[in-house]
């Protein structure tokens, strides 16, 4: 065998290695998307049509009859805002409460940190399908009931944040750089603020995506808490809709298609931090 | 960057003493927030919790009605055959759609990583679309495909066993179509894991490329010239230094498929049915609590079910959290 | 009779206009959003607005409101599954006195059904859900079958199913339903579902055994589907009808015509159960919680919404069978149904709704009914004996229910 020949059947080798991978990578990139493609598909067709036997991938006519629907059977847009208003407020806070508590927890050595941290890991095991009485109970008694409040401020410090957080500072915050800001004089809160946080821009950004996509989806607490119908959110107004037997499925899939943009489009700008990340955040 | 500070001699005693004041309780001072929300709102649910696994309470009776009966709730539920049924149905599942789903994501976040920033972004998006789709739309169109007589998955399977290229292989499958992928008692923990496998792999591929992305590019060059290939670069460089993250990721994979609910309720339609084999013991103490109003005795199970959590997280920290957590 | 009971209706609303106007809320699920919406304008002493919810999560809420004692809205619907188990919690108003004078002109067993093991009024019926069978009219033409024949009792049912599955064609969808419908719907005088009066359990007793039988008996040859309810295979067999017959409450109707089957219009026709018994598939009820802040006002809510008139803007709007049994003498009752090909189905489901027997609800109830459920899919599914799991089944309702 010539050398040119070698080079040919490892080049090959190569291009069917390199082929192979990227078919892999699109048809996994085919399961994921398939399911919100066709709930926008399904946005196109009202029930008859959508139960119309067989699998049918084709776009229906529907699409402004539902979003007439749509309205008419929810104040769609304001739950979409109330969503919203909930979502960035609950988010920008966790971000700087689970990022200051999972500094501490990285970098200091003090009393009670194992503790801390084991009793933050052990409230992450707790089912949670009892919580929602207690917690409603909370609620009533510091007389938060019927208030937005009440659904973000308690997912603040949700542990399984800070526990990123404290990972993230452990990899990527060097502590010679948090020696050297000291030396310099700068306070502890300036050193968090000013060398730590835009060294975890990306782990922040990974949280942004995670908190924001748990306040959006999340229904339970919204559902106890939420008594009047300009305060629901978005989540519990698609979910009001659905009985068994009479759900208008096309207004539905269409309201549910609508819902997730917001999370696709905070999903790529913060997917875009994390890109930063790997060209900015290697300080070491 | 500071200018350096001029302070005259005498006050410099009593800067360092409050200095030293300060740095006791900065690590206090960062977890403020954490420890007052958590003493507001969550501290009392757990005493609630405790209180009531000693009690017997239907909760439509309303707070007065809670009676005393010791340790009852547990012996019940410790000599309950469905508990232990249940507990074994969720550990399966957790191990079928865990374990894959790390497989799968590690080097998949890795791969996306090499091939550069516009793939990534475009791939990511995708992959974390399961994530964020909305637990009634998936569990619609999962339903819709593992449908027995309509759906797609029987469809395609029918298709390939009568193909006269495929027949050698799933010929035999002939027998047992149409399968009831949700309804079977033997099939239901495959397609409920399934679901969780494909709702949580662009997860677990986002924490890994955030990880990957703290990774200095030059320990990568330094590998090459030494001469590695993409392989041993993705073993020898990026696993070891992802190891905070693995850690993070698998003990979220632990607790969270223990406390598996959504998917296998959805799937079987509210537990209507495969409830042998497909029920897990977070639905089992929902149908407790919820359905037969039997407070008291979910919340002892609730309280067995954290136990054996702990256990499990217990024996991963002992073993892999001195790395894992990334302590000297 | 009815001219009178009617003016004391209208007198009984006069008096309730008398009291405050104010602002009430009413907790519910769909379509009853739609069926408020409809009707609020009649109501003008008071403001109602709706709190709508899915069925499971509106009564999750209410579940967790009764537990705190907050939160829940002036009047609150209530599904007939739940009924049992929340009209002896002690958290609604006692309605006796107001529901007591006009209880005659609703149905029954949904009367004695809203009230508590002493004796008093805690929730009150708003819609019924009176059962049928449906059955394919043309299969049982083309095999020369006579409807009373196949209906005369549960054996009779079966073998004519057993002539269906020569031309391939099911009997019913999935057997369970057969099973369901024998258990529930021939209760012993003075018995409830699951235990007797002094709660003892009966689910080994023959009433049960009989019933896993015919499902039993059902499946093994084949007869049934095994295709769930409210799927896409059901829906799909009722499209291509792959199955003869369904029994299920008047409102599938409305569905079958609207958007499950509307092609197979002519086809379909309703008939009594197997041997005549008497069932209910669904209903609903109103009750107020004692936290309401207005309870005066709700009453007037409740009574608005099952007065005659209203009960059947009800069946109009969103095919709530109505409670008021005055309503059944409305000239809507004798309209044929078209998609039933003329059949005059609603004086059937009006006789029905008549004549079901009530059944005393008992504590554990609920516990029973999931735990003979899964036994039932034990049997069906998965071979094991009936004598097994109804034993298995009856020892963890024993330790179940304390």
């Amino acid at each position: 065998m010539t050398h040119a020949q070698a080079t040919f059947i490892v080049n090959l080798y190569h291009k069917i290695g390199y082929g192979v991978r990227n078919i892999a990578l699109l048809l996994f990139a085919f399961i994921t998307i398939f399911p919100f493609v066709w709930s926008a598909i399904l946005a196109t067709k009202d029930r008859t049509t959508m139960f119309g036997g067989g699998i049918d991938f084709s776009l229906g006519d529907k699409l402004v009859s539902n979003y007439g629907n749509l309205l008419e059977i929810m104040d769609f847009w304001t739950g979409m805002m109330n969503s919203f208003s909930i979502s960035v407020v609950g988010t920008a806070i966790s971000l700087i409460f689970c990022s200051m508590a999972g500094y501490a927890l990285a970098i200091y050595k003090f009393k009670g940190r194992n503790a801390i941290f084991g009793i933050m890991v052990a409230s992450m095991m707790i089912p949670p399908v009892l919580t929602l009485i207690p917690y409603y109970m909370v609620i009533n008694l510091l007389g938060l009931a019927n208030t937005h409040l009440a659904v973000w401020l308690p997912f603040t410090i949700q542990p399984i944040g800070i526990f990123l957080m404290r990972q993230y500072t452990v990899t990527s915050v060097p502590k010679d750089l948090l020696e050297a800001s000291k030396l310099d004089g700068a306070s502890e809160l300036r050193t968090y603020w000013s060398i730590v946080l835009p060294l975890l821009r990306p782990g922040l950004a990974t949280l942004a995506i995670v908190q924001f996509v748990f306040l959006w989806n999340n229904f339970l607490q919204p559902l106890v808490v939420l008594n009047s119908p300009d305060k629901m959110v978005i989540t519990q107004m698609l979910r009001g809709v659905q009985g068994v037997p009479n759900t208008p499925w096309g207004a539905v899939m269409l309201g549910t298609t609508i819902s997730i943009l917001p999370l696709i489009a905070l999903y790529m700008t913060a997917s875009k931090q994390m890109i930063a990340g790997l060209t900015s955040g290697a300080v070491k | 960057m500071y200018p350096p500070r001029r302070c005259p001699k005498l006050e410099e005693t009593n800067r360092s003493k409050r200095q030293r004041f300060l740095n006791k309780f900065t690590p206090y001072g960062f977890l403020s927030p954490y420890l007052i929300i958590y003493g507001v709102f969550g501290i009392f649910p757990v005493f609630f919790m405790v209180y009531l696994s000693f009690h017997m309470w239907n909760p439509v009776e309303g707070l007065g009605s809670m009676e005393f009966v010791g340790f009852e709730n547990y012996v019940l539920g410790l000599t309950d055959p469905t508990l232990w049924q249940t507990m074994w149905n969720t550990l399966v599942m957790a191990v079928l759609s865990g374990v894959p789903q790390h497989l799968v994501a590690l080097p998949m976040a890795y791969l996306l990583v090499m091939l550069g920033s516009r793939a990534r972004h475009w791939f990511t998006t995708a992959y974390f679309l399961p994530y964020i789709t909305s637990t009634v739309a998936v569990s619609m169109i999962f339903y819709v495909m593992y449908s027995k007589d309509s759906g797609i998955i029987n469809a395609v399977l029918a298709q390939l066993a009568d193909g006269s290229l495929t027949s050698w292989l799933f010929g035999g499958l002939k027998d047992v179509l149409p399968l009831g992928w949700v309804q079977e008692n033997s099939l239901i923990r495959y397609s409920v894991s399934f679901v969780v496998w494909w709702k949580y792999v662009g997860f677990n591929i986002v924490i890994y490329t955030a990880g990957l992305a703290t990774i200095n590019p030059d320990l990568y060059e330094a590998a090459t010239i030494d001469g590695a290939n993409s392989w041993q670069r993705f073993t020898r460089v990026s696993l070891p230094l992802l190891k905070p993250f693995i850690f993070f990721g698998v003990t979220l994979t632990i607790i969270g498929n223990m406390n598996l609910f959504d998917e296998p309720y959805v799937l079987t339609v509210g537990g209507q049915f495969a409830q042998t084999a497909g029920k897990t013991i977070s639905n089992y103490l929902y149908q407790i609590a919820w359905e037969w109003l039997d407070m008291g005795s979910a919340a002892a199970i609730s309280w067995i079910l954290f136990v054996v959590i702990g256990i499990f997280t217990g024996l991963y920290f002992w073993f892999f959290g001195r790395q894992g957590l990334g302590d000297e | 009779m009815k001219t009178q009971l009617k003016a004391g209706v209208a007198a009984l609303s006069l008096m309730a206009a008398t009291t405050f106007a104010a602002d009430i809320r009413i907790d519910g699920f769909p379509d009853y959003d739609t069926q408020i919406e409809a009707i609020k304008g009649g109501l003008t002493e008071h403001n109602v607005t709706m709190l709508k919810n899915n069925h499971g999560d509106h009564h999750t809420k209410l579940k967790t409101n009764l537990a705190t004692g907050s939160g829940a809205g002036d009047v609150v619907l209530i599904d007939v599954g739940f009924v049992g188990s929340f009209v002896n919690a002690g958290g609604f108003v006692d309605l006796s006195s107001q529901f007591g004078p006009m209880a005659d002109n609703y149905a029954d067993y949904a009367v004695a059904a809203g009230k508590g093991n002493d004796g008093k009024q805690y929730a009150v019926p708003v819609d019924l859900g009176p059962g049928v069978i449906y059955f394919r009219r043309d299969y049982m033409e083309d095999m020369g079958y006579d409807l009373n024949e196949v209906m005369t009792d549960w054996d009779t049912y079966i073998d004519y199913g057993r002539e269906l599955k020569e031309k391939d064609i099911l009997l019913i969808g999935n057997a369970s339903a057969v099973a369901n419908a024998y258990y529930r719907f021939n209760v012993g005088e003075g018995e409830g579902l699951y235990f007797d009066a002094d709660g003892e359990s009966l689910v080994t007793s023959e009433r049960f055994v009989r019933a896993f039988e015919l499902a039993k008996t059902i499946r093994e040859e084949g007869l049934d589907g095994n295709i769930s309810e409210w799927t896409e295979d059901w829906y799909a067999g009722f499209r291509e009808g792959k199955f003869a017959t369904q029994m299920s409450g008047a409102w599938l109707l409305g569905h079958l015509k609207n958007w499950i089957a509307p092609d197979n219009s002519g086809l379909w026709g309703v008939s009594h159960l197997p041997s005549g018994i008497y069932g209910t598939w669904g209903g609903s009820y109103l009750a107020i919680p004692k936290q309401a802040s207005n309870p005066e006002a709700a009453w007037d809510l409740i009574e608005y919404m099952i007065s005659e008139d209203i009960q059947m803007a009800g069946f109009e709007n969103i095919a709530a069978f109505p409670a008021h049994t005055g309503t059944y003498d409305d000239p809507a009752f004798e309209e044929p149904i078209e998609y039933l090909r003329g059949q005059k189905a609603r004086l059937m489901f009006a006789e029905i709704a008549e004549n079901i027997i009530p059944v005393t609800p008992m504590k554990g109830d609920l516990v029973a009914e999931d735990l003979v459920n899964v036994a039932l899919d034990k049997v069906l599914n998965d071979g094991v004996s009936i004598e097994k799991a109804l034993a298995d089944a009856e020892r963890q309702i024993k330790r179940r229910v304390r």
